[in-house]
């Protein structure tokens, strides 16, 4: 009896491979500082305190009359919306004809731990709104929401129906006892009231301990041995890099906002209810009577289908859509399927309305 | 020469020292609290590294069960490491989704703010002895700003809409 283990040589070929594409890697990759996220060529048209409004250049020659502003989520950065060109959620819009606008929360300092969702809501946001009205002589604008951008737009929609012609809410976070995600379990947990207290804003680095506990093993081993792996492949590494990059760079969240949103949408979960008050004015969802685009992703493992879907059937619109993607919460917004499927019925929803 | 002889504290009391010395019971208060926060953050950090460490025994079972065979070959490794990742991404997020993590998280978070608030207290000591201001007063300026750039924005909108409705 042969009792000598034997070792496919292919498995010592794959490892002494993987050795030298880790060796190799400091020669092929680029450093992060020398990783441009800006893509799609864009002019600052407009800036309140540290916010910017974003004006991106039209690619087509006939545009749609009314202009869409996309609030973006208050962690990270809009960078991801135009990551790179070929899965670009702003390039796609533009290429439909839109005139895309982007509203850059920029980077909170200590001094603005009491911005609250009022400076958001009817500061920032409603300034912005403003701002294109007066640019592009229109009377209302499209806004699209996305993520905790979308509790914003949400908010926004239902205190200024006047100014929004079309809403799309795009894995908004609204019902907050709904979510079935780590994220809403720790936040239904924490004592935000001493945190905010005691350090202010809230810092990037609690939010990248919050990401750490999404799929820890799939996001830190396997997605860095797929990386090491496929080193020689020039695409894939742009690619993750300028991922990493984005998911690397997240700005503080003032403090009075994070309270506020931490207890009226995890903790007290009033917003859906009907109960929450911005800057002192209710916020009904019955008074969002727009037309409104709800978008999901099935997968998604920040914000739980369970927590956006209840928009659908709180509004008091009667021109309503509901659509769910077989993807996750980044993958619907930039990624092939987003370009196939997401963004055309989307287009096709908003050029009609438009 | 009897306000020189019998007051010498007054020599000092420009310089920091006095009013160091001043609050220097407070900053003794403050240690003495941050020892006692020490022990309860231990404990709760000793629970967050049981708990991870339970559910990593537990998902290492799984996977021995599901997969008992050493892999032999390249495909046979890439099909245990699927499992494994698997398992433990699933049992992990059942940890960090259940109410016994939150709890123990929220508790945890929570005496480590109190260490912070120890800290701030102690350099405040620090601060008020050469005569910076404390947290609390930078944070009165803040607030302060913030409400004052409030109103000015308000009067802003409302004199625009003032000078629209002229037109």
């Amino acid at each position: 009896m042969n009792s000598e283990s034997r070792i496919d040589p292919k498995i010592i070929e794959e490892v002494l491979k993987f050795s030298k594409n880790v060796i190799d890697a400091p020669k092929l990759v680029s450093a992060p500082d020398e990783i441009s996220l800006e893509v799609t060529p864009h002019d600052t048209v407009h800036e309140l305190d540290k916010t910017r409004l974003l004006r991106y250049r039209s690619l087509t020659e006939k545009q749609h009359k009314t202009p869409l502003l996309i609030s973006y989520a208050l962690i990270n950065r809009y960078h991801i919306l135009d990551i790179q060109p070929e899965k670009s959620w702003v390039r796609n819009l533009l290429l439909q004809g839109f005139d895309v606008y982007m509203l850059d929360w920029g980077t909170p300092t200590s001094m603005d731990k009491y911005l609250d969702f009022d400076d958001y809501v009817n500061g920032y946001l409603d300034s912005a709104v403003e701002h294109i009205k007066n640019e592009s002589s229109t009377e209302k604008i499209s806004l699209q929401g996305y993520c905790t951008g979308g509790t914003i737009a949400t908010a926004y929609a239902a205190l200024h129906p006047k100014s929004v012609k079309n809403y799309v809410a795009t894995a908004p976070v609204i019902d907050g006892w709904r979510d079935t995600t780590v994220i809403s379990n720790l936040a239904k947990h924490m004592d935000v009231d001493k945190m905010v207290d005691t350090i202010g804003n809230m810092p990037p680095e609690f939010m990248y301990y919050c990401f750490s506990v999404l799929k820890p093993f799939e996001q830190g081993i396997e997605k860095y041995v797929k990386f090491f792996k496929n080193i020689d492949n020039k695409k894939f590494v742009d690619n993750f890099l300028r991922v990493e990059k984005w998911l690397g760079d997240t700005p503080p969240i003032p403090g009075e906002l994070f309270k506020q949103w931490i207890k009226d949408i995890y903790q007290d979960n009033l917003l859906i209810q009907n109960k929450m008050y911005v800057g002192g004015e209710h916020i009904d969802l019955k008074k969002i009577d727009m037309p409104t685009f709800t978008q999901i992703a099935v997968g998604d493992h920040l914000v739980s289908p369970e927590c956006s879907m209840p928009l659908h059937y709180a509004i008091g619109s009667e021109d309503k859509t509901l659509r769910m993607y077989p993807t996750g919460h980044v993958g619907m917004i930039a990624s092939s399927l987003s370009q196939k499927k997401v963004l055309p019925e989307l287009g096709k929803w908003l050029a009609e309305r438009s | 020469m009897h306000l020189m002889a019998s007051k010498p504290q007054a020599l000092t009391s420009t310089g920091p020292m006095r009013a160091f010395a001043a609050n220097s019971k407070k900053v003794t208060t403050e240690l003495i609290e941050i020892n006692e926060d020490l022990m309860g953050f231990n404990q709760y950090l000793t629970e967050y590294y049981k708990q991870l460490a339970g559910s990593w025994e537990v998902a290492q079972k799984k996977v021995n069960l599901k997969a008992p065979e050493v892999p032999q070959d390249v495909e046979q490794i890439e099909a245990f490491k699927r499992i494994w990742i698997d398992i433990f991404d699933n049992d992990f997020t059942e940890l960090f989704d259940s109410k016994k993590f939150g709890e123990n998280y929220g508790k945890l978070v929570s005496k480590e703010l109190e260490l912070t608030k120890h800290w701030n207290n102690i350099t405040n000591v620090v601060l008020q002895s050469v005569n910076l201001p404390s947290k609390e007063e930078i944070d009165e300026v803040y607030k302060e700003l913030h409400s004052l750039k409030k109103r000015v924005g308000k009067l802003e909108l409302q004199l625009k809409k003032k000078e629209l409705a002229k037109k």
